[in-house]
């Protein structure tokens, strides 16, 4: 049993598919991680991916292409952010509130949306996926290499995506008015910035990359949809969050442990370990919650997140 | 041709006329005092200047040119800078980036830290204005804040600065260093006004004084034609009455609350440091210091509020250590908290509910857990009475009340049982002159019918008016205990609230010495 764990095949194997399983949760992350540093806490992040991942499905199933699919996750995912800007910005409803509301909704409207579209075909609807890519050189370091440089093109775009975040939230003066908004939306808006408009950016931001994270799953883990398809992976993306301190290459590690956990559990169940597959099924869920216990609440939190601001107060 | 003229100005908010007809100018190289009350408009025509309201009516002009700013980004472009009250900082960015922010500086959208810091460094060595651009505003000490806040002004080309209140936080030492900067950016040619209500500040730096009350114009003035007198009766419209507060009664009573040797840790911070501090019957101590070096958190463990974690708390004699907020009160603490809206009131609850909310167990007030509500309404109009709460009636929410009637009510519900020692925190913090007159009188009549009042507050002139004794914190120790007579050496007091312990040598000594003294008179006692 441990000798199969430690051989270069099972660490490679299980480091590839941990990347795989952590690609949304980076995307999801990092989406939420521009929502947040706005100030808008946006629990719906799980409605997000799940939208996401039915209209890339439907888009990629009726078209037949692939990046359509891609497409048609961003919308999707941003369509659900959207509503949640709007009740948070603008109609200053409780964030949270809205948040759950929408991820029960949206649940129910994919599974209606996805039966209605599939409704001629009685066999499981199924699509192509995208292809893995090897990186020359990079892609023959034994272990390492397999599992971060060979594979698809979405993976290599999650890792260009959190250096350019970096820089966008550290390096530019639209990164400090991002944080400025979130921190203190009056300074903000006493200097010039426009707060509503940054809010709204950074929702559709969250949308869109939420969108992706939900559209990796049909699109490349998959291959198809199914009701509740992301089950939990937002509310895990909200922990990833969290645990990395809304700093994007924090997002980039923390989705890595909880793609671990994941991917773990499959390996184990590959294995043919002698417990039941639901012990193995909770762990990715056990290890967000003693991550969140572990991790210190409250001094990295915007000072405005949840906050919904008024302009004209008196 | 003033720099800046504004003519005619009204604003009406629903129900409230914030600026009626108000006119003012000021000129390049000149400062400007605007002064009235709370509530007579400053801030509201301030904001219209500074584009965060706009003007119902009236005229606004720049070198003679009318303007019209629908935003601050259009204010800040014809050259006007604002220092508010309250910061307009973001505490987890650094200096650097809160001087940059909203602005497209050199290499936008990216920051040439290099570049902008020998810009900044220029400007700070030009007007004096020392400070690391590379520290976060968290690091900084009020004093410094309001430097990164003008720095951000000049930064933007501010022609024109506004300053809402601005030594209301500040030391006396970092006053004067703040009068220094102001006379420097006069000589460079820029245009000043000054909101404040303090007398004296008024007289010391401006060169004219606009005076509003009811949001209307009262009157301009040339500072060097006028007095604090004429002002203050301008201001608020009729003579203000004698000083009562004086202490009439000299001799000290006995010990009333001790606190001994008392710590308070806050996870691994240390919010109070060995506290001893001794309250006699018949006197006011006053707890000097710039606000967040512990005075909360010593209120809040006299009230109860907080258990101490070493030391211990006498009160008439017996350990109060284990007593609960009730506990104590019953015995005869009172306290008014320094933030009315979050601590004091229930701001949802009417006048009547938020008076009994201390003795609402007791008898007539309520009976088998069934409240008498007769009876409540009855202690409601014989407190509006006693203390002029201006109410429409009992059953109004105190969210309608103005600050002053708020705080009445809080002292009304806390003076309801006559207790024997009040802690009050900031108690005429945000209020109007005549409010201030009214509570100040309630301290003091305290004191004169032989009970202690603990006084916290940030404004030093309130705790130079009533305390006997003048009782310094910092850093969550007391760093000092001076009498408040003719020998008072202001210059010692400011260099403690500042936390210079060390610079004149023998203020520690005498604090200590004074500690010790007042331990032997305990023994007496």
């Amino acid at each position: 049993m441990l000798e199969q764990m430690f051989t270069v095949a099972f660490l490679t194997t299980f480091l590839t598919s941990s990347v795989r399983m952590a690609v949304p949760l980076i995307f999801a992350g990092l989406g939420e991680t521009f929502s947040e540093k706005a100030g808008i806490l946006n629990i719906g992040v799980e409605a997000i991916m799940l939208s996401g991942a039915f209209f890339s499905f439907a888009a990629t199933y009726v078209t037949g292409n692939l990046w359509l699919g891609l497409i048609g996750g961003m919308i999707g995912g941003m369509m659900v952010s959207l509503i949640h800007a709007v009740f948070s910005i603008c109609l200053r409803k409780d964030q949270t509130v809205t948040g759950i509301a929408l991820n029960m909704f949206i649940l129910g409207a994919t599974s209606f949306m996805f039966k209605i579209l599939v409704n001629n075909n009685p066999d499981f609807p199924q699509i192509s996926t995208f292809h893995k890519i090897a990186i020359p050189m990079l892609c023959d370091i034994p272990v390492i290499g397999p599992a971060f440089f060979n594979q698809d093109i979405i993976v290599y775009a999650s890792y260009v995506l959190i250096i350019l975040s970096t820089l966008f939230l550290y390096g530019t003066t639209w990164g400090l008015s991002l944080t400025a908004v979130g921190e203190h939306p009056r300074a903000a808006d006493t200097v010039g910035i426009k707060v509503y408009t940054i809010r709204y950016l950074a929702a559709m931001i969250n949308g869109v990359l939420g969108g992706l994270g939900g559209a990796y799953l049909t699109l490349v883990q998959l291959g198809v949809f199914m009701e509740n398809v992301t089950s939990g992976r937002g509310y895990i993306a909200l922990a990833v969050v969290i645990f990395g301190r809304r700093h994007p290459i924090g997002v980039f590690l923390a989705a890595l442990l909880f793609g671990a956990a994941d991917a773990f559990q499959f390996r184990l169940q590959a294995i043919g370990i002698q417990l039941p597959s639901q012990y193995l099924t909770m762990l990715p869920y056990v290890v967000t919650l003693v991550v969140l216990l572990f991790s210190a609440k409250g001094s990295s939190d915007p000072q405005s997140l949840g906050k919904p601001y008024i302009g004209d107060a008196r | 041709m003033a720099f800046l003229k504004m003519e005619g100005v009204s604003k009406f908010f629903p129900g409230v006329i914030a600026n009626k007809n108000v006119s003012l100018e000021v000129d390049q190289g000149e400062i400007l005092a605007l002064l009235g009350e709370n509530g007579a408009g400053k801030t509201t025509l301030m904001n219209i200047l500074y584009g965060l309201y706009s003007a119902d009516e009236g005229e606004i002009y720049i070198n003679d040119k009318k303007v019209f700013f629908s935003s601050p980004r259009k204010a800040i472009k014809a050259g006007i800078g604002m220092v508010h009250q309250h910061f307009m900082l973001v505490q987890t960015l650094t200096v650097l980036q809160n001087i940059i922010l909203g602005l497209k500086p050199k290499g936008y959208p990216f920051i040439d830290y290099k570049k902008i810091t020998n810009q900044i460094k220029l400007l700070s060595n030009k007007y004096g204005l020392a400070i690391d651009v590379y520290k976060r505003i968290s690091e900084l000490s009020v004093g410094e804040q309001q430097r990164v806040e003008i720095l951000k002004s000049l930064y933007r080309e501010a022609k024109l600065l506004i300053f809402d209140e601005p030594t209301a936080v500040l030391t006396p030492q970092e006053t004067d260093e703040f009068f220094d900067i102001l006379q420097k950016l006069k000589e460079e040619g820029h245009a000043i006004i000054i909101i404040t209500h303090r007398m004296s500040e008024i007289m010391q730096v401006s060169d004219r004084v606009t005076i509003l009350r009811d949001g209307k114009n009262v009157v301009s003035l040339k500072t060097n034609e006028t007095n604090p007198h004429e002002l203050s009766l301008y201001m608020i419209g009729r003579e203000l009455k004698d000083d009562t507060t004086k202490n009439d009664v000299k001799t000290k009573g006995e010990l009333l609350l001790s606190i001994k040797n008392v710590t308070l840790k806050e996870k691994s911070e240390t919010k109070l440091n060995h506290i001893n501090l001794n309250i006699h019957r018949g006197e006011i101590i006053g707890i000097a210091g710039v606000d967040g070096n512990g005075q909360n958190e010593l209120a809040n463990i006299i009230a109860g509020i907080r258990k101490c974690d070493d030391g211990e708390i006498v009160f008439s004699g017996e350990s109060i250590n284990k007593r609960t907020v009730l506990e104590r009160f019953n015995r005869g603490i009172a306290y008014v908290p320094d933030d009315r809206h979050k601590d004091g009131l229930v701001m949802d609850l009417d006048v009547s509910h938020n008076l009994m909310m201390r003795s609402y167990k007791k008898e007539p007030f309520s009976k088998h857990l069934v409240l008498n509500r007769q009876s409540i309404i009855k202690m409601a109009d014989n407190a509006i009475k006693t203390y002029s709460i201006k109410t429409p009636n009992t059953t109004t929410d105190v969210k309608l009340l103005s600050g002053g009637n708020q705080q009445k009510v809080i002292l009304a519900r806390e003076l309801y049982e006559n207790p024997e020692l009040i802690v009050v925190s900031q108690p005429t913090r945000g209020l109007d002159i005549g409010a201030t007159e009214n509570v100040r009188m309630l301290l003091s009549e305290m004191r004169n019918s032989n009970k202690s009042v603990l006084l916290i507050s940030a404004d030093l002139e309130e705790v130079l008016i009533l305390s006997d004794q003048i009782a310094v914190m910092f850093g969550g120790q007391i760093v000092g205990i001076m009498n408040n007579d003719e020998n008072l050496d202001m210059q010692k007091l400011g260099a403690l609230m500042g936390g210079h312990l060390d610079q004149p040598s023998d203020v520690q000594e005498q604090g200590i010495l004074m500690g010790s003294h007042l331990k032997e008179v305990s023994k007496q006692g």
